[in-house]
C-alpha cells in the first residue's frame, strides 16, 4: 500500500524551519499549563479573605486544576488524533480565559473550583497534550532540543507570570487580575495558531476519513472499524503490553510521586532553620531560574550523538541526581548552602523534565505518543495529589523536615536506579529482538542501540526508517493496522 | 558580685526585632523574682520617688504610700547596656505593670568616680531623677521603676548619665503582627472584608474597634447606624465586611486592639475601583491577540496559495501526493477540496 508506508515514515520531519516557530508555540502553550497552577496561588490570601474560605480549601483550587490537567490526558489525546494540534490548542486557550474571566465574577468557593478547576484544567489539558504531540510530529533529529526548549516555557513563564500577578493584585484586586489574566491566557491561541498543520489530522491509528481521497471505497469500512476502536482508544491497555512502556510508567510514577513536595515545603523548611521569609521565598526563584536554563542545556546534551541513543539513561541519571539532592538536604543549615541546594535542585528538576516526555516520544515512536502521553499523565495524577500531602503527613507527625527530603529523595533515587537497570535490561532485550528480526535490509539496525557509531547521516536514514530504539517495535503495530484494513 | 539580674540577656547591644522575637517578660520575671524580696524594698522606697515625681493622681494619696492602693501590679524588667552613645529599646506592653528600668554604661575613656545621671519621659527630664551614679566594677548603673497603668504613661523613657549618654526606651502598646503595606482593592458595589490579626504568642485584646479616617480624624464605625457595615471580631482577629460598596468608601481603615494599657492600630487601605479598570487592559490584549492570530493565519494562507501556485505550474503529479509542505501549508478546506 503507498501511502501507508509512507505515513509509517511520517513525511520527512523538518526539523527545522517552521518547526522553530511551532517551538515558540509549544513553548508558549507548555508555559501556560504548568505554571498557571503555581502563578495562581499568589491570589490565594486576598480570596480567602474576600470569601471566607479556610487555606486548604483555596488550595483545593490548584490541586483540582492540576489533577484535571492530567486526568484529561485521554479526552485530550483523542481529540489531538482526530483534529489534528491546532484546534486543540486554540480552544484550549479559550476555555483557560473562559475560566479565568467567569471565575473573576465568583463569589463562592464551589464556583471558583467549577471554573478555574474544571475548565480551566480542561483547557490547560488540551495545551498540553497539543503541544507535545506536535513537537513529535516536526522534530526528530533535533527532537530532544525542541523538546528542552518548549519544555522551558514552565520556568520562564513562572518566573514572569508570579511578579506581573503581583502587580496586577495590588492595582486590581483578585478579581480584576483574574479578568487580565483571561486574556493573557488567550495568547494560547496565537500558540496554536502558529502550530501548522503538517499533515491534515486523520492518522492511521484512528480515523477521521478525508486524506486517502484515492481510496473511497475502502473509507466507509476504515470508519466503521475505527468507530469500534475508538472506544478502546481512550484508555489504549495494549501500551501495558510494551515492557519499555512499563518501565518509563513506573519510574515517573516514582518521580512524580517525590517530585512536588520539596517545592512546596521548601520556604517552610528554610523559615525553619532561621532564614528569613523573604530570602526563602527567593530560594524558589533561584531554582525556578536555573530550571529555565537547564532545560535547553539539557535538550542539547540529549540531542548530541553520544547520548541520542540513550537517551533513557540521561533520564534516570537526571532522577538519581535529582534524589539525591534530596537526600542531603538536611545537611544544608545555613543560607548558603540552602542557596546551593536550590541550584541543584533545580538543575535536577529541570534535566529530568526536559526528558520526561522526550524518553517517552523515544520509547513510543511518533503514532503512538499521542494516546501514550494521555495514559501515562491520567496515571500520573494519583501520585502528583499523594505527594504533598504525604509529605505534610510526615511533617505533622514527626516535627522536623528532613523525613520528608529523606522520603522523597529515596523514592526518586529508587525510581532513577530502576530506570536506569531495567532500561540496560530493555536495551540488551531490544537488540536481540532486532538481531532476530531485522536481519534482511537494515545491518545498520544492529549498530543503532550503539549511538557512538552512527553518522548523523546514518541516524537520520535509520530514524526515518522507523528504526529507533524501540520503533523496530513500531512496525508489527503498524502492521497490525493494516491487516484490520 | 554576681551580674545583675536583670541583665537578663547578656550584656550586649542588640536590635530590637531580635529582642521581639524572644519572648523576654517570662525570663526576666524568673529571675527578678529570685532577688525581689530584697530588691521589693528598694523598689518600693524608689515608688515612692516616682510617685511622688510623677505626681501621679491616680494611686488616689497626695501623701507618700509605701503601695498605690490598686490591684497588684505585675512586675517586669528591661534592662540594656551602652556601650556607645545612644541605644533604643522598644518595649512592647498590653496591660499595667510596674516596668523597672536599668541601663548600665560602661563609661567613657575619662572614668570619673562619679556622674550625674538623671531619667527623661518623652524628652523632658523627670522631676527630682537626678541622681549621682557611682563607677561600680568600670560601669555606671541607673535604675528606675515606673508604674505603668494607662495610656499616657506611655512614651519613651530615657535614662542620661551625664550629658551625653542616653539609652531610650519606647514603651507602646502591643503592635500588631502583620503590617499590610499594599491596599485591598475592591469593586464597586461589590463588597470587601478586612482583616486585622494579632500573632499567636501576643495576649489577646479584651475588643477590637475599627474607626474611618474622617479628615484628620478617626471616626469609630458604629455598626448599628450603617447597615453595610459588619464586623465579625474572634479573639485574635477581627473581620470588617463592607457591603455595596461606592467610590467614597475608599481610604484608610484602621483597626483597633484594645489592651488594658492603650490601644494597638493597625491600617489597612480600601481602594474602590469601577470595573472598567481591568477591563481596559483586557480588551487590549484580547485586540492583540486577535490581530496575532490573523496575521499568522493569513500570512498561511498566503504562503499556501503561493506554494500551490508553482505547484500546479510545475508538478502536477505532486499534488496528489498527500504528504510534503506543500499539503502542510494548507491548512484550508478549499484547497483541499480542489483535489
Amino acid at each position: 500500500m503507498g501511502p501507508a508506508p509512507a505515513e509509517v515514515v511520517g513525511h520527512k520531519p523538518l526539523d527545522g524551519g517552521w518547526g522553530w516557530m511551532v517551538v515558540l508555540g509549544a513553548h508558549i502553550s507548555i508555559g501556560f499549563a504548568y505554571s498557571t497552577p503555581k502563578a495562581l496561588s499568589i491570589f490565594f490570601k486576598a480570596i480567602q479573605e474576600d470569601l471566607d474560605a479556610s487555606y486548604s480549601e483555596i488550595a483545593w483550587i490548584s490541586s483540582i486544576m492540576l489533577a484535571v490537567m492530567y486526568a484529561g490526558g485521554p479526552v485530550s489525546s483523542v481529540l489531538v488524533s482526530h483534529f489534528g494540534s491546532r484546534p486543540i490548542v486554540m480552544v484550549g486557550g479559550l476555555m483557560c480565559a473562559v475560566s479565568m474571566v467567569t471565575a473573576s465574577f465568583g463569589s463562592s468557593i464551589v464556583y471558583l473550583y467549577l471554573s478555574i478547576g474544571i475548565i480551566g484544567g480542561c483547557g490547560l489539558c488540551f495545551n498540553l497534550n497539543a503541544s507535545l504531540t506536535i513537537i513529535s510530529k516536526y522534530f526528530l533529529t533535533k527532537r530532544p532540543l525542541a523538546n528542552g526548549l518548549a519544555m522551558a516555557g514552565s520556568p520562564v513563564f513562572l518566573c514572569v507570570l508570579a511578579p506581573v500577578n503581583q502587580f496586577l493584585l495590588g492595582q486590581f484586586g483578585w478579581r480584576g487580575s483574574l479578568l487580565i489574566l483571561g486574556g493573557v491566557m488567550l495568547n494560547s491561541c496565537v500558540a496554536g495558531a502558529l502550530m501548522r498543520p503538517i499533515t491534515p489530522p486523520p492518522v492511521p491509528s484512528s480515523g477521521a476519513p478525508t486524506k486517502n481521497g484515492d481510496q473511497p471505497d475502502k473509507r466507509n469500512t476504515k470508519m466503521k472499524q475505527r468507530c469500534m476502536k475508538k472506544a478502546t482508544k481512550f484508555v489504549d491497555l495494549t501500551f501495558f503490553n510494551d515492557r519499555g512502556f512499563v518501565i518509563y510508567l513506573i519510574g515517573n510514577v516514582m518521580y512524580i510521586f517525590g517530585a512536588y513536595a520539596p517545592i512546596v515545603f521548601l520556604s517552610a523548611y528554610a523559615i525553619s532553620q532561621g532564614v528569613e521569609e523573604y530570602s526563602a521565598a527567593y530560594l524558589l526563584s533561584i531554582m525556578g531560574f536555573v530550571d529555565m536554563f537547564v532545560r535547553p542545556g539539557t535538550g542539547l546534551l540529549a540531542n548530541s550523538k553520544w547520548i541520542r541513543a540513550r537517551v533513557q539513561y540521561l533520564f534516570s541519571f537526571a532522577m538519581i541526581f535529582n534524589g539525591t539532592c534530596h537526600l542531603l538536604c538536611p545537611l544544608m543549615k545555613s543560607y548558603p548552602l540552602l542557596v546551593a541546594y536550590a541550584v541543584f535542585f533545580g538543575m535536577g528538576f529541570g534535566m529530568v523534565f526536559a526528558l520526561i516526555f522526550e524518553c517517552l516520544m523515544d520509547l513510543m515512536g511518533n503514532q503512538r505518543f499521542p494516546s501514550a502521553v494521555g495514559l501515562v499523565t491520567i496515571i500520573e495524577c494519583f501520585p502528583m495529589l499523594l505527594g504533598p500531602p504525604a509529605a505534610g503527613f510526615l511533617v505533622d507527625i514527626f516535627g522536623d523536615y528532613k523525613y520528608l527530603f529523606f522520603m522523597c529523595g529515596g523514592v526518586i533515587v529508587t525510581g532513577g536506579l530502576f530506570l536506569f537497570i531495567m532500561n540496560m535490561y530493555n536495551y540488551h532485550m531490544l537488540e536481540k529482538e532486532n538481531l532476530g528480526k531485522t536481519r534482511k535490509p537494515n545491518p545498520t539496525s544492529l549498530e543503532n542501540p550503539d549511538g557512538a557509531n552512527n553518522s548523523e547521516e546514518q541516524m537520520e536514514l535509520n530514524e526515518t526508517k522507523g528504526t529507533e530504539t524501540n520503533t523496530a517495535r513500531e512496525d508489527p503495530g503498524l502492521e497490525r493496522d493494516k491487516e484490520t484494513i | 558580685m554576681a551580674a545583675s539580674p536583670w541583665e537578663g540577656e547578656g550584656g550586649e547591644v542588640r536590635r530590637c526585632s531580635e529582642r521581639r522575637q524572644k519572648p523576654s517578660h517570662a525570663e526576666d520575671r524568673g529571675t527578678t523574682a529570685m532577688t525581689s524580696s530584697w530588691k521589693q524594698q528598694l523598689v518600693q522606697v524608689l515608688l515612692v520617688l516616682v510617685s511622688c515625681g510623677h505626681g501621679d493622681t491616680k494611686t488616689a494619696a497626695p501623701t507618700p504610700t509605701p503601695l498605690p492602693p490598686v490591684t497588684p501590679l505585675k512586675q517586669d524588667a528591661k534592662s540594656a547596656v551602652l556601650t556607645g552613645k545612644n541605644f533604643t529599646e522598644r518595649v512592647e506592653l498590653s496591660s499595667p505593670v510596674n516596668m523597672t528600668l536599668s541601663c548600665t554604661w560602661k563609661g567613657d575613656q575619662d572614668k570619673p568616680p562619679n556622674i550625674t545621671g538623671h531619667w527623661r519621659k518623652d524628652g523632658q527630664e523627670i522631676q527630682d531623677s537626678r541622681v549621682t551614679v557611682m563607677l561600680e566594677d568600670e560601669n555606671y548603673k541607673l535604675i528606675q521603676v515606673f508604674s505603668v497603668v494607662s495610656e499616657k504613661d506611655l512614651g519613651n523613657y530615657s535614662c542620661v548619665f551625664g550629658n551625653e549618654a542616653r539609652i531610650d526606651f519606647i514603651l507602646e502598646v502591643l503592635q500588631m503582627g502583620e503590617k499590610r503595606d499594599k491596599p485591598v482593592v475592591s469593586y464597586i458595589r461589590d463588597f470587601v472584608v478586612m482583616t486585622c490579626k494579632v500573632e499567636e504568642n501576643k495576649p489577646i485584646p479584651t475588643t477590637w474597634n475599627w474607626y474611618t479616617s474622617n479628615g484628620t480624624d478617626k471616626e469609630q464605625i458604629n455598626t448599628t447606624a450603617s447597615k453595610r457595615f459588619k464586623i465579625v471580631s474572634e479573639e485574635r482577629e477581627t473581620k470588617l465586611k463592607v457591603k455595596d460598596l461606592t467610590l467614597d468608601d475608599a481610604g484608610q481603615y484602621y483597626c483597633g486592639a484594645v489592651y488594658p494599657i492603650g490601644t494597638s492600630v493597625g491600617q489597612v487601605e480600601l481602594k474602590v475601583i469601577t470595573f472598567m479598570e481591568p477591563l481596559k487592559p483586557f480588551i487590549t490584549i484580547l485586540i492583540e491577540v486577535v490581530v496575532l492570530v490573523a496575521a499568522i493565519l493569513l500570512y498561511e494562507r498566503s504562503r499556501a496559495k503561493k506554494d500551490s501556485a508553482e505547484g500546479t505550474q510545475t508538478n502536477a503529479e505532486q499534488n496528489t501526493e498527500p504528504q510534503g509542505d506543500d499539503k502542510g501549508a494548507e491548512g484550508n478546506d478549499s484547497v483541499r477540496q480542489r483535489k
